[in-house]
């Protein structure tokens, strides 16, 4: 499979499980403006959950959310959320592809299946964030962005509603920036924009 | 974790196309790339070695091919697809004499199954047919004896219940030996069948094919031919089901379909 070359496309991924659906939230609040890049939420979701979070989150920003089909190109200044019970992998097409093999940590979609699969396209990633949760899922696939040279943040496990997921991370590799409740929406600004 | 880089997934696809005719190359790389990976890793190896295993005669390269073609699925998975088939498809298929179904891709069953309680309960199962075919011929030999694990019936019966299941999914199953065994009855109008979708050609005319979360495995060019396939298999008016992250865009036939329902992809071939 060829990488697309052509127009720059740079990813931001988001990973995060139980206690990180308000700090989702308020992320979306933070994007006031067009984005430079395709911005991706992995958010672990049960297979029934029938809620579907674009329009869930419809009123938090303008810019266009969806939950991508499989093959959808991947575009700038886009919002997309893994979809429930499959896996969501980056292809260097630069399309979306689903996956049905096991689940990673009990969980489907994994964020290591989304965070690896970015970090084998050859797509940029200018950010990934990793955020509250209660299995060790996502530590590997941050690793081994940071590994590629990209940058990597992860929740300050204490301030995490479930701390495991960031400190499973931090255990991996000790070099992850640490987001601070109290200075959040600044450094989260400084990575957006 | 054991990674493989793309370029040595190439490697790999030739590799295993040499040894055992198997041609990867029209799969969807990023799911191959995943499942190479953790392949590798649950056998603790890395790709040269994997490479230096695959030797003709060696079951090794049969065990990596049934690792990257397995789907995992579920009874009554995506439990309102089946009150919509119920509810949009059934009415369609009451003039007819004989009803041939095909579950393309069935792995160990588990859709095909449904489809047969489904038509059970309609009063539509002895008059079908239900061809259920895979290229996998370990989970086709699952599906043939279909037994499932206790704890997976667990979810089945859930699955069932959503989706507004008469009684109650152990009237199709009894229990030994600690395993759920599907009752002969509703086996009995299921033909299991080795068949492969980007190879094998037409062998019957459908009125309904679920081949749902297949489409997933094809690359964009291989994807168009099996689409070509389906629609050759299918009966005028008859129906196509895909799974629920799959449409018909670039399929090359989606001005032959009406869309039924757009979330569950279930679609009419009208032309």
């Amino acid at each position: 499979m060829k990488a697309v070359n052509g127009d720059a496309l740079s990813l931001v991924l988001i990973g995060g499980s139980s206690g990180s659906f308000a700090i989702f939230e308020e992320i979306l609040t933070l994007l006031v403006r067009p984005i430079s890049f395709a911005l991706v939420f992995v958010l672990h979701r049960g297979k029934s959950s029938v809620s579907v979070l674009p329009e869930l989150f419809r009123n938090k920003t303008d810019i266009s959310m969806s939950e991508p089909h499989h093959l959808d190109r991947i575009d700038s200044n886009r919002i997309y959320f893994a979809y429930p019970d499959y896996h969501l992998l980056i292809g260097p097409d630069r399309r979306f592809y689903y996956d049905l093999s096991e689940k990673d940590f009990f969980s489907r979609p994994s964020i290591d299946a989304t965070f690896i699969s970015a970090a084998m396209s050859g797509i940029p990633v200018k950010a990934a964030c990793l955020f509250s949760g209660s299995s060790a899922d996502g530590a590997f696939g941050m690793k081994l962005l940071a590994d590629r040279g990209f940058a990597t943040y992860v929740q300050n496990p204490a301030e995490a509603e479930s701390a495991r997921m960031p400190s499973e991370a931090l255990k991996l590799w000790g070099k992850h920036s640490i987001l601070n409740r109290n200075t959040f929406s600044t450094a989260m600004q400084n990575i957006i924009y | 974790m054991v990674l493989i880089e793309y370029s040595e997934l190439e490697m790999l696809i030739s590799r295993i196309r040499e040894i055992s005719g198997f041609d990867f190359s029209g799969y969807a790389r990023p799911s191959l790339l995943r499942r190479a990976s953790r392949y590798l890793t649950r056998h603790d190896m890395n790709v040269e070695e994997l490479m230096q295993h695959i030797e003709p005669g060696g079951g090794i390269v049969y065990d990596l091919i049934q690792e990257m073609t397995v789907n995992y699925s579920e009874m009554f998975r995506d439990p309102e697809f089946f009150i919509k088939v119920k509810s949009e498809v059934f009415s369609y298929l009451e003039s007819y004499p004989t009803l041939r179904f095909w579950v393309a891709g069935c792995a160990s069953g588990e859709e095909a199954f449904s489809l047969a309680i489904l038509l059970k309960e309609a009063g539509f199962l002895e008059r079908s047919l239900i061809y259920a075919t895979d290229l996998n011929n370990r989970v086709l030999n699952a599906a043939r004896e279909g037994v499932f694990t206790l704890s997976s019936t667990r979810t089945f019966s859930e699955n069932y219940l959503l989706a507004s299941g008469k009684g109650s999914l152990s009237d199709y199953y009894h229990v030994a030996y600690s395993k759920a065994v599907i009752s002969p009855e509703l086996r009995k109008n299921i033909v299991f069948s080795l068949h492969d979708l980007t190879g094998d050609g037409v062998f019957n005319e459908f009125q309904f094919i679920s081949c749902r979360n297949v489409m997933i495995y094809f690359t964009l060019e291989l994807r168009q031919k099996v689409f070509k396939l389906l629609y050759d298999s299918l009966s005028m008016l008859g129906f196509l089901c895909l799974g629920k992250r799959e449409t018909l865009r670039y399929s090359g036939i989606e001005n032959n379909f009406k869309v039924i329902d757009s979330t569950l992809n279930i679609y009419q071939k009208i032309q």
